[in-house]
């Protein structure tokens, strides 16, 4: 019987879950996703005062979009301030293959991803030449660009009205409630976040983490810099465009207002909030930056009852705190959530026995 | 680990701080829950946060009057920060866990971007977007607002610039769906009465300057602009046509008129800009405003408010009347509220609004509308002005 973990072959120690307990655990917290969930949300809406299903469904298109720019910044190391357009461009897609060219859904979700994944090379062509603040300034030009195309260009993206969708179905079988909506996504949550673990474990993924860790070494160890730089935005904006695309037909309504400077921030503020270059990162950041302010509110809606008089303020006030808590939570966990979640699982795993 | 132990124990507070809130909100009785969409911290919060006052006043005020027959209403009031996903949020928890069958809302890209669900779920959705878009119930069954939409009120201020001599116009607006809804009315109405229309300058809500703009719009040299902004952006952009020395007058929608442009403009704006207002100023000597007048001197006299809100409290009155109507009818849910709104006839808000009329095929609240001007220091009626309730103009 060893007393630790250890791998005598390199499969064994490139394993996902390498333990017997951390399958159980993941297996566990599978069939909670899968079954549990859908009967606690209910009773768990009743508590917090908003609705938790419709929560999880955002938290879940979220953690696709955050995964993808945790690929591009976290572990290719380039910056990007056009996530947020890139969603539009994935939600606008596939809001326009489904409704203007009749494609049905499980043809244009993937056609958004991959329109998007061309849009985002071409803007990340310029990571050849510029590099961190530059790269972002040139970025951001997406975000002004494609903004102003979802704007103005009426006939295609319905201008500033919006575009409005159809809820969506597979061979006869029409996503009608929320819960419809939450198994869509979180199998697509799955299998986008397995794609990101396992990516990380090829060449490629050992590629692009030289690209980031010393973008020089890795060009005299034979990497093309060029090439995995516009892979890394490729795959990236694939994921973001799915989640805008999942985005639509969840709203189902798109509109430019959704894909803001501030949606690519909020993006930034996720994977740095949970922690750059891990896969938990993009999930736990994911889910805080979206909690956050709707757990904030329950204060607010309390406080505005018993002193209507003065309730305009708390709503300023719920902003203030919601800027408080992310400095704070900056100064005092820099590595973000997902190196304080692995500290925590040390502790209890030795414990009582800790040092 | 001293660390995680001052971690841990900060989560115990965070629970016990969360339980202790929950409980307090839970002691209340079952009343009427309405829920309240605001913009309290974002671009339009410069008009937003009077009228979300009004609407918690209002809520009192329907309480302390009689309720609905007899029974309290609750506005659950929340901030949106002119966000359409903090919207659509606040639209789930209305909709999944409060169980309301109205809604309080506000902006035109929100409002827009809900009204395929309302019209499924059958809720009422009661918006400050007087987005014209709104009116035609084949398309909006469940959307309602209370008082002239925006697209008759930019015809009827063509028509006004028309009558004062005017050839060529320019409309300056928001890149915003508020902004752009009644521009194409505008347009047509333009062409309609022969005026030559420049071209567009987009001013946006949170401008601090519109130099550029102004520079531009002085080549064509309009004798009159159309101002579809809020009251901050309407107030940059005739302080700087004014510098720079345009001989522009300006006509601005509802959302850019109102009070505080005095504070904001003083002289300058004297003569030079005028606005479109279906609703009553604050103060001003109506029966409607005698309760609340009242109201504030109990409640809150050192407050300070605008027309804002006026509109505010009027859609509450609305929905008041509507309420009671449907529930006299037994018929207390979203269908009935809609059903109980589409009998009022001519209802009076007592001078706050104009009358109001909804009838199943067609949701214009009213057809007329005041234009004020700001002169030394005042906001003065210049006229009444109605247009005629065609169906041509219905739905945009």
């Amino acid at each position: 019987m060893p007393t630790g973990l250890f791998h005598s072959t390199y499969q064994e120690d490139e394993k996902i879950f390498r333990t017997v307990w951390l399958k159980c655990w993941m297996g566990g917290l599978l069939l909670f996703l899968f079954i549990g969930f859908p009967f606690v949300a209910p009773s768990l809406s009743g508590v917090f005062g908003f609705s938790v299903q419709h929560m999880a469904n955002m938290i879940g298109i979220y953690i696709i979009g955050a995964h993808g720019l945790n690929l591009l910044t976290g572990f290719t190391g380039q910056i990007s301030l056009g996530h947020g357009a890139f969603m539009g461009v994935g939600a606008y897609t596939s809001g326009i293959l489904f409704m203007k060219a009749g494609w049905p859904f499980w043809l244009s979700l993937p056609a958004a991803g991959l329109v998007t994944a061309g849009v985002g090379m071409i803007f990340g062509v310029p990571s050849l030449r510029l590099r961190g603040l530059y790269l972002a300034i040139a970025t951001m030009a997406a975000q002004f660009i494609i903004g102003y195309a979802m704007r103005n260009w009426t006939s295609l993206t319905g201008g500033s009205g919006g575009l409005n969708v159809d809820r969506p179905s597979f061979f006869g079988f029409t996503l009608d409630t929320d819960l419809h909506y939450y198994y869509l996504i979180l199998i697509l949550t799955i299998v986008a976040t397995l794609f990101l673990k396992n990516l990380l474990r090829t060449r490629t993924g050992r590629a692009m983490v030289a690209v980031r860790d010393r973008y020089l070494s890795a060009e005299i160890m034979g990497v093309n810099l060029f090439k995995y730089r516009l892979l890394a935005f490729g795959i990236s904006s694939f994921y973001v465009g799915v989640a805008g695309g999942l985005f639509a037909h969840y709203n189902l309504v798109v509109s430019d207002e959704h894909f803001t400077m501030w949606l690519s921030i909020q993006y930034l503020a996720m994977v740095i909030i949970g922690g750059l270059g891990h896969v938990l990162g993009g999930i736990f950041g994911t889910i805080f930056m979206v909690l956050l302010p709707e757990v904030l509110r329950i204060p607010t809606e309390i406080l505005s009852n018993i002193y209507p008089n003065i309730f305009a303020i708390f709503g300023t006030l719920r902003e203030l705190v919601f800027g408080l808590v992310i400095i704070l939570f900056l100064i005092f966990e820099p590595d973000g959530l997902a190196a304080r979640w692995h500290t925590i699982r040390a502790y209890w795993k030795l414990w009582p026995f800790s040092y | 680990m001293k660390r995680i132990k001052t971690y841990h124990w900060f989560c115990i507070l965070l629970l016990v701080a969360g339980l202790t809130f929950w409980g307090c909100a839970k002691k209340e009785a079952e009343p009427i829950k309405i829920g309240g969409i605001f913009d309290i911290t974002g671009p339009t919060s410069a008009v937003g946060k009077d009228y979300a006052q009004a609407c918690k006043d209002a809520e009192q005020y329907i309480n302390e009057n009689g309720g609905i027959n007899g029974r309290k209403i609750q506005l659950i009031a929340n901030d949106y920060a002119y966000k359409i996903p903090e919207a659509v949020n606040l639209y789930k928890q209305y909709k999944d866990v409060d169980k309301v069958f109205v809604i309080q809302g506000w902006g035109t890209g929100d409002t827009n971007a809900l009204k395929a669900q309302v019209a499924k779920d059958k809720i009422v959705y009661i918006s400050a977007s007087y987005d014209s878009a709104l009116c035609d119930p084949a398309k909006t069954p469940y959307n309602f607002f209370v008082v002239t939409s925006y697209s008759d009120c930019i015809r009827l201020a063509m028509q006004f610039v028309k009558e004062q001599g005017a050839k060529k116009v320019v409309f300056t607006y928001p890149d915003h769906p508020y902004g752009k809804a009644p521009i194409p009315a505008g347009k047509a109405m333009a062409k309609e009465l022969g005026l030559e229309v420049g071209p567009d300058e987009i001013v946006g809500l949170r401008a601090i300057d519109a130099t550029s703009q102004l520079l531009h719009m002085k080549e064509f040299d309009p004798d009159w602009a159309w101002i579809g902004g809020t009251t901050p952006s309407a107030s940059v952009t005739v302080k700087d046509a004014v510098k720079l020395g345009l001989n522009t007058k300006f006509i601005s929608n509802i959302w850019g008129f109102d009070e505080n442009l005095l504070q904001l403009l003083g002289d300058a704006g004297s003569e030079r800009i005028y606005g479109m207002s279906p609703v009553a100023m604050y103060g001003v000597d109506v029966p409607g405003m005698k309760p609340i007048l009242e109201f504030n001197k109990k409640n809150s006299p050192d407050a300070v408010h605008t027309v804002r809100y006026i509109q505010g409290w009027t859609a509450m009155m609305v929905m008041w009347e509507g309420l009671k109507r449907a529930d006299k009818a037994g018929q207390l849910n979203g269908p009935g509220l809609k059903a109980a709104l589409e009998t009022l006839k001519d209802f009076d808000t007592g001078g706050l609004a104009p009358p109001i009329t909804y009838s199943p095929t067609d949701h214009r609240p009213a057809m007329s509308a005041t234009i004020y001007k700001m002169s030394q220091g005042k906001l003065v009626p210049v006229k009444k002005v109605s247009i005629a309730r065609e169906d041509r103009f219905l739905g945009w």
